[in-house]
């Protein structure tokens, strides 16, 4: 999976690094935080904790879910070209997430039962000690109601992990979120992945 | 009476029997009677903008090859072999010369003519014994365009979709024709929600109502300014030809002034002006009416608003054209495209398609609250009790049918068909009077 934001039409602010050589040992400290990190962020976005998600994100994220299309093997394209379900910046993610905040975001009120199931975790260097790119797979249940069907959405993602300035921590610059479907299966993405 | 023209019946008069949104019975008749014969849309000549582009767009179960041939002419081909009934083309976008079956071989021209059949003469006699001649994919039974917008019809008599469309064309131009150039189409995002398809176009066609209830969240984080309850009510609604929407009013001003306040640019108002009708101009000069929601019968829609996109008072509009795809009579494939003017400014197009991610189609903040709104209806409407329910879609009018409102007259509202201000159901009656009329008739 490369980075998919350079060819989103508002991902030009996004970071540019990539990642350098194969993956990190299982062992090594680097792996083991930035598995940590991504661990902690589902939990975080299985209990809707949007303002406190919002704090691990940088000021210049670049958060892009393209259109996935079936395409021809030869074609050398997956995704619509020009468009995207998220293509967003900080500020449409904390609007995202203040309209949640709200009494009046009538789809999650009652509220999804959400389970972010996190795996296939990898974690490769770039030339920049401070950031990190990390892949993972991510499967999510999404309940509704009493009765009603569940949905599920599958999904790669690649991650930009920038270190927090003076500190020891991560926030994530950067996200591309590969979806395994072209026609989703769920009510609406009034989620994160 | 029969049931069913006593259903009919109701439903003329805003009564609506709560098991039309979730019956298998009235989708069976709906298959027939209206995806059948109407003009349904199915994409954009820009989506297919070079020789031998595609994508393949379905009319309810029947897949298509939207393709421009060499020649330069789009056609849409029925996506199915003639020899066993493979598909012939599996994905849903690229740029082929031929589509090859992938089952025993035969091949097609972009254009659908017949080609290449593996061991012609020793299988079928070469050309004496099967003449590929003649020999081409099923092209759709009708397909017409308007303002590059592709239609298909599955009646081979279907009226000019500029007969069909009628008046509502005159509303089409604000959404695709800003400028002599058109439209760009990008998209579509596809999604399947658990809701009858006639919900999502009785909403964009008329529903004013729900905005300040449904959508109250969006002004209170800052996106919207004008979806409260009294900017609505001021907006006027209107009904011409095959199609209605919504519009809201805007502040005193010109021309200019307005198509600024809802965000255009200068360049793009200067080219509106050199491709409006008087009466087009006059609509939002004149009048101070802007589109907003609207709806085609049986199942397009389109909305155009002007969000804030980033912490600044500057406001971006947008244009997304959608269909509500019947899968069922309780499910629905929303296809949902972004369009923007072909000749507008680059930084525009951007931040127009920003202001429709964050807005409408799968992940738009208004549109999540809509979508939860008509699952729940549907999956209701699917009981026993729901048969005993008429619903009450009659706003507007009196208890003997008289209306609340006039008419605007014309010198108020320059634009052809019925237009009313204030709060109303008329234009989910006249869909729905629409979709009686295609049900109720035998051919
Ligand atoms: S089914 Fe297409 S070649 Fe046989
Ligand atoms: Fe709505």
């Amino acid at each position: 999976m490369s980075a998919h934001s350079a060819p989103s039409r508002l991902g030009g602010h996004a970071s540019p690094i990539q990642r350098s050589g194969g993956s990190l040992p299982f062992s090594d400290e680097r792996h083991l935080q930035a598995h940590r990190w991504l661990v902690d962020e589902a939990y975080l976005l299985d209990a809707q904790r949007y303002d406190a998600w919002l704090e691990l994100l940088t000021a210049d994220i670049h958060y892009l879910m393209p259109v996935r299309v079936t395409t021809a093997l030869g074609a050398g394209y997956d995704c619509a070209p020009g468009m995207a379900h998220f293509d967003e910046d900080k500020y449409s993610l904390s609007r995202r997430a203040a309209r949640f905040c709200t009494q009046h975001a009538w789809t999650e009120d009652p509220p999804s039962r959400l389970r972010h199931h996190l795996t296939n975790v990898r974690t490769f260097a770039t030339a920049d000690p401070d950031h990190l790119v990390v892949d993972s797979g991510v499967l999510l249940y999404r309940s509704r109601g009493d009765v009603r069907e569940p949905a599920l959405i599958s999904a790669g993602r690649e991650d930009l992990l920038r270190r927090m300035p003076g500190g020891t921590g991560w926030l994530l610059a950067r996200r591309t979120i590969l979806v395994d479907d072209a026609v989703l299966r769920t009510q609406n993405l009034a989620i994160f992945l | 009476m029969t049931d069913q023209a006593r259903l009919f019946s109701e439903v003329r008069r805003g009564m609506i029997p709560a098991h039309i949104y979730n019956d298998e019975e009235i989708f069976r008749l709906e298959r027939e009677q209206v995806f059948g014969r109407a003009w349904v849309f199915v994409g954009h000549e820009s989506e297919v903008p070079q020789p031998g582009d595609y994508v393949v767009r379905r009319v309810l179960a029947d897949s298509f090859i939207v393709a421009r041939g060499e020649d330069g002419r789009v056609r849409a081909l029925f996506n199915m072999c003639l020899h066993r009934g493979m598909q012939v083309c599996r994905a849903e976008m690229g740029n082929a010369s031929h589509f090859r079956c992938p089952y025993h071989g035969w091949s097609y021209r972009n254009d659908g003519r017949l080609v290449g059949l593996p061991f012609h003469r020793d299988a079928y006699g070469g050309e004496a014994g099967f003449p590929r001649k003649g020999q081409t994919l099923l092209p759709a039974p009708s397909l017409d365009t308007y303002n590059g917008l592709i239609f298909l019809s599955l009646d081979p008599d279907a009226p000019p979709l500029h007969d069909y469309l009628g008046d509502f064309a005159f509303y089409l131009d604000y959404y695709t024709r800003q400028s002599p150039g058109g439209i760009e189409l990008r998209g579509p995002q596809r999604w399947r929600i658990r809701a009858n398809w006639k919900i999502g176009a009785e909403n964009f066609a008329g529903d004013m109502y729900h905005t300040p209830q449904t959508h109250t969240s969006v002004v209170e984080i800052g996106l919207f300014r004008e979806p409260k309850a009294e900017k609505r009510k001021d907006g006027a609604t209107y009904w011409a030809g095959n199609g209605g929407g919504t519009t809201y009013k805007l502040p005193p001003g010109t021309l200019e002034e307005r198509l600024r306040y809802v965000g255009y640019p200068d360049v793009m108002i200067e080219t509106m002006k050199q491709t409006w009708s008087t009466a087009q101009l006059d609509v939002v000069g004149r009048d101070g009416f802007m589109v907003s929601a609207a709806s085609v019968f049986p199942n397009l829609s389109l909305v155009h608003n002007w969000p804030r996109v980033a912490d600044s008072e500057e406001v971006l509009p947008f244009i997304s054209i959608r269909t509500w795809q019947p899968i069922g009579p309780d499910e629905t494939e929303v296809l949902s495209w972004f369009a923007v003017d072909a000749q507008a400014p680059e930084r525009f197009k951007a931040l127009s398609y920003k202001a429709y991610l964050m807005c409408f189609g799968s992940t738009g903040m208004f549109e999540q609250d809509d979508v939860e709104n008509w699952v729940s209806l549907t999956s209701t409407a699917g009981g026993a009790m729901a048969r005993r329910l008429l619903l009450n879609s009659r706003m507007g009018l009196l208890e003997d049918d008289t209306e609340v409102v006039a008419p605007l007259p014309r010198e108020r509202f320059a634009g052809p068909g019925v237009a009313r201000v204030g709060y109303g159901e008329y234009n989910q009656r006249h869909l729905l009077e629409r979709w009686a009329d295609h049900l109720e008739a035998r051919a």
